[in-house]
């Protein structure tokens, strides 16, 4: 019995061993990766009226991003990290998924075929069954996302080297990034723009290597994406 | 007979060989996606649609310029037939492919008119072309629609269009295009490039059907399809 006793000690004695050196590790590791983020800038402008004080109910959101440029297109991961963000933070906001959407409402949300204004509403509905499948999705809101993030420069170089004792590299790379969204709000039932926000980022990445490649990356586009989140978060939920 | 060393020299070196000669052939992409049926309200005609051969395995091969380059193979037949009889299938009321005798003459009554899709041309880019990080497909496409009177069957099974019979014709052109991604293949950005260009080529196709001149003849004039269908071109 006291055996036992001895043995479940010992094991929860080790456990407990274990968990401090987790936790240990897990600061580590977070204050690693603090320490090891570049510097971001972030400007974010928000003009927005009719805000719905007491949520948006049992209504669904959509957010898309805008491909109509030649020279850039709006990337999915971003607009699917902006819908993220918000669904984390009230999780009663129904943010429809921006692919599915455009797949359900085909041919009327490709590039050539999208609104680009709200007085289009009008003439998307008259089609009788985009009308019928919009009602179903209870859509309140409609979010366009337009920008992109863009390398603006980089420099250094680095040498990598494999060999029979082992690998390493040598050198210095820095390079830097822009993100520049602006979200548009559609009011989808009484088809006028509600808002706009605009989320500017900037930061400067570096990645020294002595054998091994450390790399220090600026979350720029993250960065964007909390901004315009937080802001359309703000927009949407009663809670915040 | 050859000894166990000799045996693994002799694999290795019919491998290194055969990765040489993976690395000297031709790229190839049979484009493949996934194709939405519109969200239309359907047009009140019953259509005939001919794919050629040449439409059905339509392909098309680039020889390399350069020792530093590769040929491709893109191969869209298929994914053009199952594209456009989808987005047909849900744009009129009733489409019936016609590729032979047999279904030529089964819904000869019913048929409206017959459209029949051509590939004119079809260019792509990627970044090795252009130092743009960016994949491109573009397409240009043609289009007859003829009375079904104007379709002949052979003998041989083949069908004929008489180009001296016919309603109307068109062009229409269609652009994809895909940035490049982090662990994504040269082969699966073409891929989904060309898809975005069927995509889009199907939205110019849905939205434009009723205002080429040709077609809104035909649907305003005396035909057989029923009077709600001219209508319901006016309405858009």
């Amino acid at each position: 019995m006291s055996d036992r006793l001895h043995s479940r000690k010992a094991s929860r004695g080790y456990d407990g061993a274990d968990c401090s050196a987790r936790g240990v590790l897990w600061l580590l590791c977070v204050a690693l990766t603090l320490v090891l983020q570049g510097c971001v800038n972030a400007t974010v402008d928000e003009m927005t009226f009719l805000e719905p004080t007491e949520g948006i109910g049992d209504a669904s959101v959509v957010i898309m991003g805008r491909r109509h440029a030649p020279d850039y297109e709006t990337e999915f991961d971003f607009i699917e990290c902006i819908g993220d963000h918000i669904r984390r933070g009230d999780a009663s906001i129904t943010v429809l998924h921006e692919l599915e959407f455009i797949n359900m409402m085909y041919p009327w949300f490709e590039p050539r075929t999208a609104p680009l204004r709200t007085d289009d509403i009008d003439k998307l509905l008259t089609q009788q069954r985009v009308a019928d499948r919009f009602a179903e999705l209870k859509l309140e809101y409609m979010i366009w996302i337009d920008g992109s993030t863009v390398e603006t420069n980089s420099s250094g170089s680095m040498t990598c080297g494999v060999g029979p004792g082992g690998a390493g590299c040598f050198g210095f790379g820095t390079w830097g990034n822009a993100s520049d969204y602006e979200a548009t709000i559609w009011d989808f039932t009484d088809e006028i723009e509600v808002g706009r926000i605009s989320a500017n980022t900037s930061g400067q990445s570096y990645m020294p290597a002595v054998v091994v490649p450390i790399p220090i990356i600026a979350p720029v586009q993250g960065t964007a994406c909390d901004s315009l989140g937080d802001q359309l978060l703000k927009y949407l939920s009663a809670k915040i | 007979m050859i000894s166990g060393p000799e045996r693994t020299v002799r694999a290795f070196g019919i491998l290194v060989g055969l990765l040489l000669l993976t690395a000297c052939g031709a790229r190839e992409v049979v484009v493949k996606g996934n194709f939405p049926k519109p969200l239309m309200d359907p047009l009140p005609i019953t259509l005939g649609v001919v794919y050629s051969d040449a439409f059905a395995q339509h392909e098309i091969f680039d020889e390399a310029a350069g020792r530093a380059e590769t040929d491709w193979l893109v191969k869209t037949g298929d994914a053009q037939v199952e594209f456009w009889t989808t987005l047909l299938g849900g744009m009129f009321e009733e489409v019936v492919r016609i590729s032979d005798h047999d279904s030529l003459h089964a819904h000869e009554s019913e048929i409206d008119a017959v459209i029949i899709p051509y590939v004119a041309d079809l260019q792509y880019t990627i970044p090795l072309h252009t130092n743009v990080k960016v994949y491109e497909i573009w397409m240009k496409y043609r289009f007859r629609l003829v009375p079904l009177e104007a379709v002949h069957d052979h003998e041989n099974g083949d069908l004929t269009i008489d180009s001296t019979e016919q309603l109307a014709e068109w062009t229409l052109s269609a652009y994809g295009k895909t940035p490049t991604a982090f662990l994504q293949s040269d082969e699966e950005a073409v891929n989904l490039a060309a898809v975005v260009a069927l995509r889009d080529a199907g939205a110019n196709f849905a939205t434009s059907f009723t205002r080429v001149p040709g077609v809104a003849a035909w649907m305003a004039g005396d035909n057989k399809a029923s009077e709600n269908a001219a209508e319901s071109f006016e309405g858009e």
